[in-house]
Protein backbone atom coordinates (compact mmCIF):
# COMPACT_ATOMS: atom_id res chain seq x y z
CA UNK A 1 0.00 0.00 0.00
CA UNK A 2 1.24 3.68 -0.75
CA UNK A 3 2.83 5.34 2.48
CA UNK A 4 -0.06 7.90 2.19
CA UNK A 5 -2.90 5.81 1.45
CA UNK A 6 -1.81 4.52 5.32
CA UNK A 7 -1.48 7.74 6.32
CA UNK A 8 -5.31 9.14 5.70
CA UNK A 9 -6.46 5.18 6.56
CA UNK A 10 -4.71 5.55 10.04
CA UNK A 11 -6.10 9.49 10.79
CA UNK A 12 -9.08 8.93 9.77
CA UNK A 13 -10.16 5.73 11.83
CA UNK A 14 -8.29 7.80 14.61
CA UNK A 15 -10.53 10.44 14.15
CA UNK A 16 -13.40 8.31 14.16
CA UNK A 17 -12.50 6.47 17.14
CA UNK A 18 -12.24 9.94 19.21
CA UNK A 19 -15.81 10.88 18.33
CA UNK A 20 -16.72 7.81 19.34
CA UNK A 21 -14.98 7.67 22.80
CA UNK A 22 -16.28 11.48 23.26
CA UNK A 23 -19.58 11.37 22.60
CA UNK A 24 -19.79 7.90 23.78
CA UNK A 25 -18.38 9.46 27.42
CA UNK A 26 -20.91 12.15 27.40
CA UNK A 27 -23.97 9.82 26.72
CA UNK A 28 -23.19 6.96 29.16
CA UNK A 29 -21.17 8.84 31.99
CA UNK A 30 -22.68 12.28 31.87
CA UNK A 31 -26.19 11.13 31.00
CA UNK A 32 -26.36 13.77 28.31
CA UNK A 33 -27.89 11.45 25.68
CA UNK A 34 -30.75 12.42 23.60
CA UNK A 35 -34.18 12.02 26.15
CA UNK A 36 -35.02 8.53 26.05
CA UNK A 37 -37.08 7.45 28.72
CA UNK A 38 -39.42 4.40 28.40
CA UNK A 39 -42.53 4.99 30.58
CA UNK A 40 -45.79 4.20 28.65
CA UNK A 41 -49.39 5.82 29.30
CA UNK A 42 -52.74 5.12 28.25
CA UNK A 43 -53.04 8.58 26.22
CA UNK A 44 -57.10 8.44 26.14
CA UNK A 45 -57.11 8.78 29.92
CA UNK A 46 -54.14 11.04 30.62
CA UNK A 47 -56.74 13.26 32.77
CA UNK A 48 -57.09 10.53 34.99
CA UNK A 49 -53.69 9.55 35.37
CA UNK A 50 -51.24 10.51 38.07
CA UNK A 51 -49.24 12.32 37.89
CA UNK A 52 -51.14 14.26 34.67
CA UNK A 53 -54.41 14.66 36.39
CA UNK A 54 -52.74 17.82 38.11
CA UNK A 55 -50.52 19.47 35.57
CA UNK A 56 -47.85 22.42 36.67
CA UNK A 57 -44.93 23.38 38.63
CA UNK A 58 -43.99 22.00 41.88
CA UNK A 59 -40.71 22.53 44.11
CA UNK A 60 -39.04 19.41 45.11
CA UNK A 61 -35.94 20.72 46.30
CA UNK A 62 -33.50 23.05 46.82
CA UNK A 63 -33.89 25.04 43.61
CA UNK A 64 -34.83 22.33 41.98
CA UNK A 65 -38.26 21.70 40.65
CA UNK A 66 -40.50 19.32 38.93
CA UNK A 67 -43.15 20.40 35.98
CA UNK A 68 -45.90 17.76 34.73
CA UNK A 69 -46.58 18.86 31.54
CA UNK A 70 -49.18 17.45 28.83
CA UNK A 71 -49.27 18.45 25.24
CA UNK A 72 -52.54 19.20 23.10
CA UNK A 73 -52.99 20.67 19.71
CA UNK A 74 -52.20 23.44 20.20
CA UNK A 75 -50.69 24.02 23.41
CA UNK A 76 -48.59 23.56 26.29
CA UNK A 77 -49.80 22.70 30.24
CA UNK A 78 -49.31 24.63 32.48
CA UNK A 79 -48.38 27.57 29.61
CA UNK A 80 -46.77 30.40 32.70
CA UNK A 81 -43.87 28.41 34.08
CA UNK A 82 -41.65 30.80 36.04
CA UNK A 83 -38.41 29.58 38.20
CA UNK A 84 -35.48 31.58 39.44
CA UNK A 85 -32.19 31.46 38.07
CA UNK A 86 -29.85 28.51 38.82
CA UNK A 87 -33.34 26.59 38.97
CA UNK A 88 -32.86 22.70 38.17
CA UNK A 89 -35.79 21.72 36.43
CA UNK A 90 -37.02 17.99 35.34
CA UNK A 91 -39.57 17.97 32.69
CA UNK A 92 -42.24 15.22 32.86
CA UNK A 93 -44.48 15.28 29.50
CA UNK A 94 -46.94 13.63 27.51
CA UNK A 95 -49.27 13.86 24.40
CA UNK A 96 -53.24 13.56 25.00
CA UNK A 97 -53.27 13.48 21.02
CA UNK A 98 -50.65 13.41 18.32
CA UNK A 99 -47.25 13.46 18.50
CA UNK A 100 -45.35 17.05 19.80
CA UNK A 101 -42.15 18.35 20.12
CA UNK A 102 -40.81 20.34 23.09
CA UNK A 103 -38.02 22.76 22.21
CA UNK A 104 -36.66 25.52 24.13
CA UNK A 105 -34.65 27.52 22.11
CA UNK A 106 -30.93 28.39 22.71
CA UNK A 107 -30.64 25.44 25.59
CA UNK A 108 -30.15 22.08 24.56
CA UNK A 109 -33.56 20.62 25.19
CA UNK A 110 -35.62 19.27 22.41
CA UNK A 111 -37.55 16.14 22.78
CA UNK A 112 -40.02 14.55 21.14
CA UNK A 113 -43.37 13.81 22.76
CA UNK A 114 -45.82 10.70 21.69
CA UNK A 115 -48.70 9.90 22.99
CA UNK A 116 -49.09 6.89 24.75
CA UNK A 117 -45.59 7.39 26.34
CA UNK A 118 -43.83 9.80 28.97
CA UNK A 119 -41.02 11.50 28.21
CA UNK A 120 -38.42 12.64 30.94
CA UNK A 121 -35.88 15.91 29.83
CA UNK A 122 -34.14 18.10 32.82
CA UNK A 123 -32.03 21.21 32.51
CA UNK A 124 -30.58 23.87 34.83
CA UNK A 125 -31.71 27.19 33.95
CA UNK A 126 -28.37 29.57 34.61
CA UNK A 127 -29.07 32.57 33.09
CA UNK A 128 -32.06 34.90 33.68
CA UNK A 129 -34.52 35.61 30.87
CA UNK A 130 -37.56 34.78 28.42
CA UNK A 131 -37.13 31.28 27.19
CA UNK A 132 -39.08 30.81 23.86
CA UNK A 133 -41.19 27.01 24.14
CA UNK A 134 -41.49 25.50 20.78
CA UNK A 135 -43.23 22.58 19.20
CA UNK A 136 -41.21 21.19 16.25
CA UNK A 137 -42.77 18.46 15.42
CA UNK A 138 -46.21 19.10 12.75
CA UNK A 139 -49.08 18.37 14.59
CA UNK A 140 -51.80 19.83 12.65
CA UNK A 141 -53.01 23.06 11.21
CA UNK A 142 -52.45 25.15 13.96
CA UNK A 143 -49.10 23.85 14.78
CA UNK A 144 -47.14 27.45 13.65
CA UNK A 145 -49.31 28.83 16.96
CA UNK A 146 -47.96 26.25 19.56
CA UNK A 147 -45.76 28.12 21.80
CA UNK A 148 -45.35 28.92 25.61
CA UNK A 149 -42.78 31.05 27.42
CA UNK A 150 -40.44 30.03 30.22
CA UNK A 151 -39.24 32.67 32.30
CA UNK A 152 -36.29 32.65 34.48
CA UNK A 153 -36.06 35.63 37.08
CA UNK B 1 1.05 -19.16 -12.45
CA UNK B 2 5.16 -20.24 -13.29
CA UNK B 3 4.50 -17.23 -15.75
CA UNK B 4 2.67 -14.17 -13.01
CA UNK B 5 5.54 -15.45 -10.66
CA UNK B 6 8.24 -14.34 -13.30
CA UNK B 7 5.99 -10.76 -14.09
CA UNK B 8 5.07 -9.68 -10.33
CA UNK B 9 9.29 -8.78 -10.28
CA UNK B 10 9.32 -6.48 -12.44
CA UNK B 11 5.40 -4.93 -11.92
CA UNK B 12 7.14 -3.34 -8.50
CA UNK B 13 9.81 -0.95 -10.47
CA UNK B 14 6.64 0.01 -12.64
CA UNK B 15 6.53 3.53 -11.61
CA UNK B 16 3.48 3.85 -12.91
CA UNK B 17 1.30 2.38 -10.59
CA UNK B 18 3.33 4.10 -7.85
CA UNK B 19 2.15 7.79 -9.06
CA UNK B 20 2.33 10.86 -7.25
CA UNK B 21 -0.63 10.70 -4.76
CA UNK B 22 -0.08 14.25 -3.12
CA UNK B 23 -3.04 15.65 -4.84
CA UNK B 24 -5.33 12.77 -3.59
CA UNK B 25 -3.88 13.67 0.09
CA UNK B 26 -4.72 17.63 0.00
CA UNK B 27 -8.62 15.94 -0.97
CA UNK B 28 -8.75 13.68 1.48
CA UNK B 29 -7.59 16.27 4.37
CA UNK B 30 -9.71 19.31 3.28
CA UNK B 31 -12.49 16.67 3.63
CA UNK B 32 -11.27 15.63 6.66
CA UNK B 33 -10.80 19.08 8.12
CA UNK B 34 -14.35 20.04 7.07
CA UNK B 35 -15.77 17.08 8.96
CA UNK B 36 -13.69 17.29 11.75
CA UNK B 37 -14.73 21.36 11.69
CA UNK B 38 -18.43 21.15 11.86
CA UNK B 39 -18.04 17.89 14.68
CA UNK B 40 -16.15 20.59 16.88
CA UNK B 41 -18.35 23.60 15.93
CA UNK B 42 -21.65 21.57 16.86
CA UNK B 43 -19.38 19.85 19.89
CA UNK B 44 -19.13 23.27 21.06
CA UNK B 45 -22.63 24.86 20.75
CA UNK B 46 -23.56 21.56 22.39
CA UNK B 47 -21.44 22.33 25.65
CA UNK B 48 -21.90 25.75 25.86
CA UNK B 49 -25.80 25.20 26.07
CA UNK B 50 -25.38 22.78 28.94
Amino acid sequence: MHRLEEMWIAISTGILIIFMVVVGYQTFALGMGPPSNKETIDPQKVDQTEPFDEPGISKIGDNEYEVVMTLQAFGFTPNNIEVPAGAKVNFIMTSKDVTHGFQIAGTNINAMVMPGHIQKISHTFDKPGEYLVLCNEYCGTGHQLMSTTITVK
Amino acid sequence: MAAANKNSPKKHTDNENESSLRGTIVSVGFVGAVIVIMWAAIFGLYMSRI
